[in-house]
C-alpha cells in the first residue's frame, strides 16, 4: 500500500485525468451491460424511478378504497376485492415504496455526500435492486393470474393461516416480503460499510452529514429488525401453509400471538427504518434553506441513535388489545412515550435553525414545512394511542388509520417530496419547475388533510378499519364523502407533480453543480454526477466544506484513475488507510439475482422449489466469485 | 454483517423456542421422545476439531502460503462432512416431522437453517479449495479464504448455544411444571 499525499493547494483539473476516470466507470452502451451495471448512480436512480411506479400503483389502490366509501352501501367493489386494495395498498406502500425508495435515496447520495466514488461493494447493490424489483414483479404478476393476498399488509393467522385464506394469495405475500427484506439488507451491509470505512479523509464522524448518520443508523435497523419479518412471514406463515408445519396452529401447540411479536418486532422498527432517512433529508433541506449549520448538531445525532434503540422498544403497543400482561403493558406505554421526547429534541432543533438562519421558501421548504405540521398532528395521536384506555376504544379504527398516515405521510412521504425537488437539479441536471411545484404542495397538502383529517371524527364514531361498506345510519357517510374528496385532491396533486417532473426533464432550466449554495459535498460534483463523482477526491477540513474558504479546499492526490479505485479511510477519524479497487461492471448480480428468484417464486407452489433457488443462486454466486486475471492487483 | 444478520435470525429462533415451550405444560408434547443427546454429542468432536483446519488456512492465506490453504481447507472439508454424516444419523432417529407439533415444526425450523447454512459453506470452501488448487489464488481470493474460515467459526460458535437448548433443553425443562 502506497503512501498517500494530501495536498492543501486544488491544482487545476487536468484534462487527462478526467479522460481516464471517464474510461474506468465508463458504462458501456447495450442490453447486456444494462444489465450488468454497479455505478451507484444508476442503481440509485433505478431505485427511486421503481419505488415512484409502485407509489403511483398504491395510490391508484387507496383512490379505489376511498371511491367504495364514499357512500354508505356502495357497490363499486364487492368485499373480496376491497379486501384485496386494502392488502395491496399497505403492502405495496410499505414494502414495494416506502423502504426502497429511501434506500435508494441513500446509494445515490450517501458516497456522493461522503466523498467516494462509489458504495462499498457495487455488485451486492446491483443485486439488491434486481431482487427487489422481482419481489415487486412476483406481487403484481400474482395480479395478472387473480391470486391476490387479502388478508391485510399484516397478514394475521389465523386469517392468513391454511383454513381461512386458501389460494395462493398470501403465500405470493409472504414470499414477496423474502424479497423485499433481502434487497433491504443488502443496501443495509452496504451502506454500514461505506458509510463506516469509505468516507473522504478528514471527514470524522462529527463531521459526517446527518443524512449519512440517519441512513447509518437506519441500516443498523434493518440488519436486527428484518429478520425477524422473515422468519415470520417465510418460517411461520408461509411453512405453516405450504408443508403442514404448526408455529402458529393453537391446536398443535403454536401460537397466532407470536406471530403477531415477530411481525410487530420488525413491524415498528420498520416505521422507524422509513421515518431515519425523511429526518435526514429534512435536516440536509433546513440548513442550505436557511443558511446555516443545523441547530444542536450532537443533540441530533444522539436522539437518531435513540430513535434507533428506542424503536425496537415499542412493537408491543401494536398488539394492546390482546390481553398481554399488566407489567408488559405499562413498559411498553412508557416506552411508546418515551420516542416523543427523542422526536420533541429533533422538532425543536429545526425550529432553532430556521428561528436563527435567513430563510428561503423553495418548494422543498414548502414541503418540509407540511412536514412539521402534519408530523407534529401525527405526533400527538401517537401519544394518545400510547395509553391503554384510549387505545383499547380506537383500537383497529379509522383513528389509528389516520394517525399513521399522519406520521407516515406527513413523516417521510412530504421530506421525501421536499427531498426529491432538492435533488432534482442534482439527479437530473436540470432545475424543477418552483411554481409547479408550490403548486403541487398546496394542493397535496390540502387534500392531504382533507383526506385524513376526517377519518379521526370517523374513528372516534366508531368506524372500523377494513371495512368494505357501512349502513347509512350510522351516520358516517359525511366523513367519508370529505375524505374521498381529499383523496381525489391528493391524486390531482400528485398529477402536477408528475407533470412537473417531466416538464422538468427536458425543459427545466440547466442547474450548474450547486444550485442552492449548498455545503455539503454531493454539491461538489457535476450535476448530474460523472460515474466517478469527483475528479479529484476531496479532503475535509470541516462540517460543511463548501462553505469554507476555497483556498482551504484540499484534495487527494496519489490515486490511480485509470481503474476503479477508492480510498478506505478509518472508522472514527477518517484518516486514509489504504487504496482499494471496485468492481466493475457485471452480469452475474443480475443472472443471481434471477436464480434465486425462479426458486423463491417456485417455492409457493412446493418446498423443493427451494432446493432449486439453492441451485441456481449457487451457480450465480461461483460465477459471481470466480477468480478473474489477473489475480493479483499489486498496488 | 452477515454473522450479525445471521446471529439475530438465530437468536430469535431461540426466543420463539422458549416462548412456544412457555405456552404449553409438557415438553416436547406426549408421544414425542425426548432428542437423543449421544449422537449431537459426538459429532461436536469432528465439527469442533474442523475450526483447525479453517484457522490454519486462514493462517496461511495471510502469508500467501498455497499449500496450507489447501491443506487447511481440505481438513475443515473432511471434518465438516464427518459432522454432517453424524448429523444425518441424528436426522433418521428422530421420531417426528415438522408437521407433528410446534415443538417439532420449531426443532426442524432450526435444525434445517443451521444444516443449510453448514452446507453452503462446505460449498463455498469447497469452490475455494478449487480455486487454489488450479492455481486462481490473488489476493481477493485470499481474503475470501479468511472470510469463509470466519463464517465457519460463526456457523461452529451459533451451534453450541443452539445444541444445548434443542437437545439438552428438554431433559432439563421438559417435565410438567
Amino acid at each position: 500500500m502506497s503512501t498517500l499525499v494530501t495536498s492543501v493547494k486544488a491544482p487545476a483539473i487536468d484534462a487527462s485525468q478526467r479522460e481516464q476516470l471517464e474510461s474506468a466507470w465508463r458504462n458501456k452502451p447495450g442490453i447486456a451491460e444494462w444489465f450488468s451495471v454497479t455505478t451507484h448512480q444508476a442503481i440509485g436512480k433505478r431505485y427511486i424511478v421503481t419505488a415512484f411506479i409502485f407509489l403511483l400503483l398504491g395510490g391508484i389502490e387507496a383512490l379505489f378504497m376511498r371511491l367504495q366509501l364514499a357512500a354508505p352501501e356502495n357497490t363499486l367493489l364487492g368485499p373480496v376485492r376491497y379486501n384485496q386494495m386494502f392488502t395491496m395498498h399497505g403492502t405495496t406502500m410499505m414494502f414495494l415504496f416506502a423502504v426502497p425508495v429511501m434506500e435508494g435515496m441513500g446509494v445515490y447520495l450517501v458516497p456522493l455526500m461522503l466523498g467516494t466514488r462509489n458504495v462499498a461493494f457495487p455488485r451486492l447493490n446491483a443485486f439488491g435492486y434486481w431482487i427487489y424489483l422481482a419481489g415487486g414483479l412476483l406481487l403484481y404478476g400474482a395480479a395478472l393470474t387473480n391470486t391476490l393476498p387479502d388478508a391485510g399488509w399484516f397478514a394475521y393467522p389465523p386469517l392468513s393461516g391454511p383454513n381461512f385464506s386458501p389460494g395462493k394469495g398470501v403465500d405470493v405475500w409472504a414470499q414477496m416480503i423474502t424479497f423485499t427484506e433481502i434487497s433491504a439488507m443488502c443496501v443495509a451491509v452496504e451502506l454500514i460499510v461505506t458509510i463506516l470505512r469509505m468516507r473522504a479523509p478528514g471527514m470524522s464522524l462529527n463531521r459526517m452529514p446527518m443524512f449519512c448518520w440517519s441512513m447509518l443508523v437506519q441500516s443498523f435497523m434493518i440488519i436486527f429488525a428484518m429478520p425477524a419479518v422473515m422468519v415470520a412471514s417465510t418460517v411461520f406463515l408461509l411453512n405453516d401453509r405450504t408443508i403442514g408445519t404448526h408455529f402458529v396452529n393453537p391446536a398443535e401447540g403454536g401460537d397466532p400471538l407470536l406471530y403477531q411479536h415477530l411481525f410487530w418486532f420488525f413491524g415498528h422498527p420498520e416505521v422507524y427504518i422509513i421515518f431515519l432517512p425523511a429526518l435526514g433529508m429534512i435536516s440536509s433541506i433546513l440548513e442550505t434553506h436557511s443558511r446555516r449549520g443545523v441547530f444542536g448538531y450532537p443533540a441530533l445525532v444522539l436522539s437518531l441513535v435513540g430513535n434507533g434503540f428506542v424503536a425496537f422498544g415499542l412493537w408491543v403497543h401494536h398488539m394492546f388489545a390482546t390481553g398481554l400482561p399488566q407489567i408488559g403493558e405499562a413498559y411498553f406505554t412508557a416506552a411508546s412515550m418515551m420516542i416523543a421526547i427523542t422526536s420533541g429534541v429533533q422538532i425543536f432543533c429545526w425550529l432553532a435553525t430556521l428561528w436563527t438562519g435567513r430563510l428561503q421558501l423553495t418548494a422543498a421548504m414548502h414541503f418540509i414545512f407540511g412536514f412539521i405540521f402534519i408530523f407534529v398532528i401525527g405526533g400527538m395521536t401517537g401519544v394518545m394511542l400510547a395509553s391503554i384506555p384510549l387505545d383499547l376504544q380506537v383500537h383497529d379504527t379509522y383513528f389509528v388509520v389516520a394517525h399513521f398516515h399522519y406520521v407516515l405521510i406527513g413523516g417521510a412521504l412530504f421530506p421525501l417530496f421536499g427531498a426529491f425537488h432538492y435533488w432534482f437539479p442534482k439527479f437530473t441536471g436540470r432545475m424543477i419547475d418552483e411554481k409547479l411545484g408550490k403548486i403541487a404542495f398546496w394542493i397535496l397538502f390540502f387534500g392531504f388533510n382533507l383526506t385524513f383529517f376526517p377519518m379521526h371524527i370517523a374513528g372516534l364514531h366508531g368506524m372500523t378499519r377494513r371495512i368494505y361498506t357501512y349502513a347509512a345510519e350510522m351516520g358516517w357517510g359525511q366523513t367519508n364523502l370529505l375524505a374521498t374528496a381529499g383523496a381525489i385532491t391528493i391524486a390531482f396533486g400528485g398529477v402536477i407533480f408528475i407533470v412537473n417532473v417531466l416538464r422538468s426533464l427536458s425543459r427545466g432550466a440547466r442547474a450548474d453543480s450547486n444550485p442552492w449554495e449548498a455545503g455539503t459535498l454531493e454539491w461538489a460534483a457535476d450535476s448530474p454526477p460523472a460515474n466517478y463523482n469527483f475528479v479529484n477526491l476531496p479532503l475535509i477540513t470541516a462540517r460543511y466544506p463548501l462553505w469554507t474558504e476555497r483556498s482551504e479546499r484540499g484534495i487527494v492526490v496519489g490515486m490511480r484513475n485509470d481503474r476503479r479505485e477508492v480510498l478506505i479511510t478509518t472508522l472514527m477519524d477518517a484518516e486514509p488507510h489504504h487504496r482499494s479497487v471496485l468492481p466493475g461492471s457485471s452480469i452475474w448480480p443480475f443472472l443471481t439475482a434471477l436464480g434465486f428468484s425462479i426458486g423463491l417464486v417456485g417455492s409457493v407452489a412446493a418446498f423443493y422449489w427451494y432446493y432449486i433457488a439453492s441451485v441456481l443462486g449457487m451457480i450465480g454466486l461461483i460465477g459471481w466469485f470466480w477468480p478473474r486475471q489477473p489475480l493479483d492487483i499489486k498496488p | 454483517m452477515m454473522c450479525l444478520i445471521e446471529g439475530s435470525l438465530f437468536c430469535m429462533l431461540i426466543a420463539i423456542y422458549f416462548y412456544l415451550r412457555l405456552g404449553v405444560d409438557v415438553w416436547p408434547p406426549p408421544g414425542v421422545q425426548l432428542p437423543d443427546v449421544f449422537l449431537p454429542t459426538i459429532a461436536l468432536i469432528p465439527l469442533i476439531a474442523s475450526c483447525a483446519g479453517s484457522y490454519w488456512a486462514s493462517d496461511a492465506a495471510k502469508r500467501g502460503d498455497r499449500n496450507g490453504m489447501i491443506l487447511g481447507m481440505t481438513l475443515n472439508l473432511v471434518l465438516a462432512i464427518i459432522f454432517l454424516v453424524f448429523r444425518a444419523f441424528e436426522w433418521k432417529s428422530l421420531n417426528f416431522t415438522w408437521a407433528s407439533d410446534a415443538h417439532g415444526s420449531i426443532f426442524w425450523a432450526i435444525l434445517f437453517l443451521h444444516t443449510y447454512d453448514v452446507i453452503a459453506d462446505l460449498l463455498m470452501t469447497a469452490v475455494l479449495t478449487f480455486a487454489v488448487v488450479t492455481g486462481r489464488a490473488g489476493q481477493k481470493q485470499r481474503i475470501g479464504v479468511h472470510v469463509d474460515s470466519v463464517i465457519w467459526y460463526f456457523l461452529v460458535g451459533i451451534w453450541l448455544p443452539l445444541y444445548v437448548v434443542l437437545y439438552w433443553g428438554p431433559h432439563f425443562a421438559g417435565a410438567p411444571q
